[in-house]
């Protein structure tokens, strides 16, 4: 099949969460279809200026177009219409002026939707919110798999995506729960699988980065990006009451033969920084971290914190259960609370409390964490590996053919 | 727990999160709240506020639609810039955008963050009023249904 793969960003090194999802299944889906990538020449997710030159490249497997962005993000502006649309007080025209608001405008790549999008077989979009689904999916309707990365926030609510989420020939969700905030908004009968991401097995961890990043002893580990919107600011306060309300005797009394882990563990924040991090001899901050040094991190971790609450899937998740450890998540997201009681590999919190809860009973039952541990990478084996997931994804695409009926539409050509 | 079992994440949460409602109730009344010392009035409260505040979307509430007109009473974090005049308006919006604007902002963002915390707690408190009005009503229901099998059971009056 002849597949066009549409993102607002792409490149082996964009970390972002929907690109590298689309990253991953273009290069997947290229070994056995003639796949283009078409993209924005945009690197920054926040002001996506122009990077990388416009036009056709090659970024592995995979044929890529790129179209410049015509206009920087302008923040004041975007915060000020997100107040109105994301209370769902804004009409459907200001609607409409949020998603060029939020970018990338890359009015050429909608062009060449529009005059070359039936030359594919498919066109898959990653990412409802931004500007190049949101116009580019009614160019090709009767073609386009909408890949939503829809998350708990309340942009998903707001009416006036109650028609576009109709038009999609065929879903791939990432989460149950996404399918469900979904709804019934998509067509009805519009075929749709929940694929989440492949993961390949893990290779072996070389521990002796644990050392050379300075991390030695019991720890807890946070990965990513370090950001308030991450929920990392509640994560930093939860531990530090944490750390202040657990006097290390009573740890240490309660430890098992098999926890003889110093009372308290070290809380490591691995990834870049956008918010200040207090001193305090229980956090380690690392900053980027290389992927050996990441696998040793995750290999290693008492524990996997995610305090975010808005995620569409947490592929770190994964890579956590991938090898054997344990999470502690946010339960205010639905997805993370969701795979969490799917794979039996880990608990939740909702509070400073129940943080504190959880994190001490993982640490003084280590037995019962890594068997949770465990049962997380029984369902990764389960649920998430590439044979498992490509195969959901062709199913898919097998099944929704065309249908020449369906005439283009657009507002914004 | 043997070996092979496989261990199951609800009956560890439910541990976890009763003994959290229990050390919360007996701070509650330790500090001056002598009715959370019943334990199954303190868990219905409990379920009825949790509901309110992450059961529902907090924008599709009934009461601000008996409030009237949105713009009379709830907070518009969002800034617009506008001018009455019409014929120098055009001059005034320019200084205020490209002059006051950039010079305020920081105040206004410090603000706006803030906004935005008071208007998601003022939608809780809405939805919290709401939850109670709506408990109310049904207990209202209930009691009208047992005066009703009470008064039936000793004969109609009249």
């Amino acid at each position: 099949m002849k597949l066009a793969c549409v993102v607002h960003r792409y490149g082996a090194d964009i970390a972002g969460g929907s690109e590298g999802h689309c990253r991953l299944i273009a290069e997947r889906l290229a070994r056995t279809h003639d796949v283009t990538v078409i993209t924005t020449t945009a690197h920054d997710h926040v002001t996506w200026a122009n990077h990388y030159p416009p036009g056709e490249t090659r970024v592995g497997p995979v044929r890529v177009i790129r179209f410049p962005v015509v206009r920087p993000r302008d923040l004041h502006r975007f915060r000020d219409i997100s107040d109105r649309v994301l209370t769902n007080r804004a009409n459907a025209s200001e609607a409409e002026q949020w998603f060029r608001e939020n970018g990338p405008q890359a009015p050429a790549l909608v062009t060449f939707l529009e005059t070359h999008g039936r030359a594919f077989d498919r066109v898959l979009f990653w990412a409802f919110r931004y500007y190049t689904s949101y116009f580019g999916v009614p160019l090709v309707r009767d073609r386009a798999v909408l890949i939503p990365t829809a998350e708990e926030d309340p942009l998903i609510r707001i009416d006036s995506l109650t028609p576009f989420f109709a038009l999609p020939r065929g879903y791939l969700f990432l989460t149950p729960e996404e399918e469900a905030l979904i709804g019934d908004r998509a067509a009805p009968d519009t075929p749709r699988r929940v694929i989440g991401c492949g993961v390949d097995p893990p290779r072996p961890a070389d521990d002796t980065r644990l050392a050379a990043a300075g991390v030695t002893g019991s720890y807890v580990l946070y990965l990513g990006r370090i950001d308030p919107n991450k929920g990392c600011d509640r994560l930093v306060g939860h531990f530090l009451q944490y750390v202040d309300r657990t006097p290390p005797a009573n740890r240490a009394e309660r430890a098992t033969p098999v926890n003889l882990a110093p009372a308290k563990p070290v809380l490591v924040l691995a990834g870049p920084a956008n918010m200040p991090i207090p001193e305090h001899p229980l956090i380690r901050r690392l900053g980027y971290v290389d992927e050996a040094t990441r696998d040793a991190l995750l290999a290693n971790a008492r524990v996997l914190l995610i305090p975010s609450p808005y995620e569409s899937l947490s592929m770190v998740l994964l890579e956590a259960w991938n090898r054997g450890t344990p999470a502690l998540v946010n339960a205010r997201c639905a997805v993370l609370k969701g795979q969490v009681l799917r794979a039996d590999g880990g608990l939740y919190y909702q509070s400073a409390l129940e943080f504190a809860a959880a994190l001490d009973y993982l640490l003084d039952h280590a037995d019962v964490a890594r068997r949770l541990g465990a049962q997380g990478q029984a369902y990764v084996d389960r649920e998430y590996r590439w044979p498992t997931v490509i195969q959901k994804i062709e199913s898919l695409l097998e099944e929704i053919a065309p249908r020449s009926s369906l005439t283009a539409s657009s507002s914004e050509t | 727990m043997t070996g092979g079992e496989t261990i199951r994440v609800p009956p560890l949460m439910k541990q976890i999160e009763d003994d959290v409602r229990s050390a919360i109730r007996r701070r509650l009344v330790k500090h001056g709240m002598p009715a959370y010392a019943d334990e199954q009035v303190f868990e219905r409260v409990r379920a009825t506020l949790q509901h309110a505040a992450d059961g529902r979307d907090l924008n599709v509430l009934l009461l601000p639609e008996l409030l009237g007109d949105e713009v009379e009473w709830s907070l518009v974090p969002n800034l617009t810039l506008s001018s009455h005049r019409s014929s120098i308006g055009t001059v005034i919006l320019l200084v205020k955008r490209r002059i006051l604007l950039p010079l305020t902002r920081w105040l206004f963002e410090y603000s706006q963050n803030n906004f935005r915390r008071q208007e998601r707690l003022n939608r809780i408190l809405l939805a919290s009023a709401e939850e109670l009005a709506v408990e109310n009503a049904r207990l209202r229901a209930d009691l009208d249904a047992l005066r009703a099998r009470l008064h039936g059971g000793q004969g109609a009056p009249g």
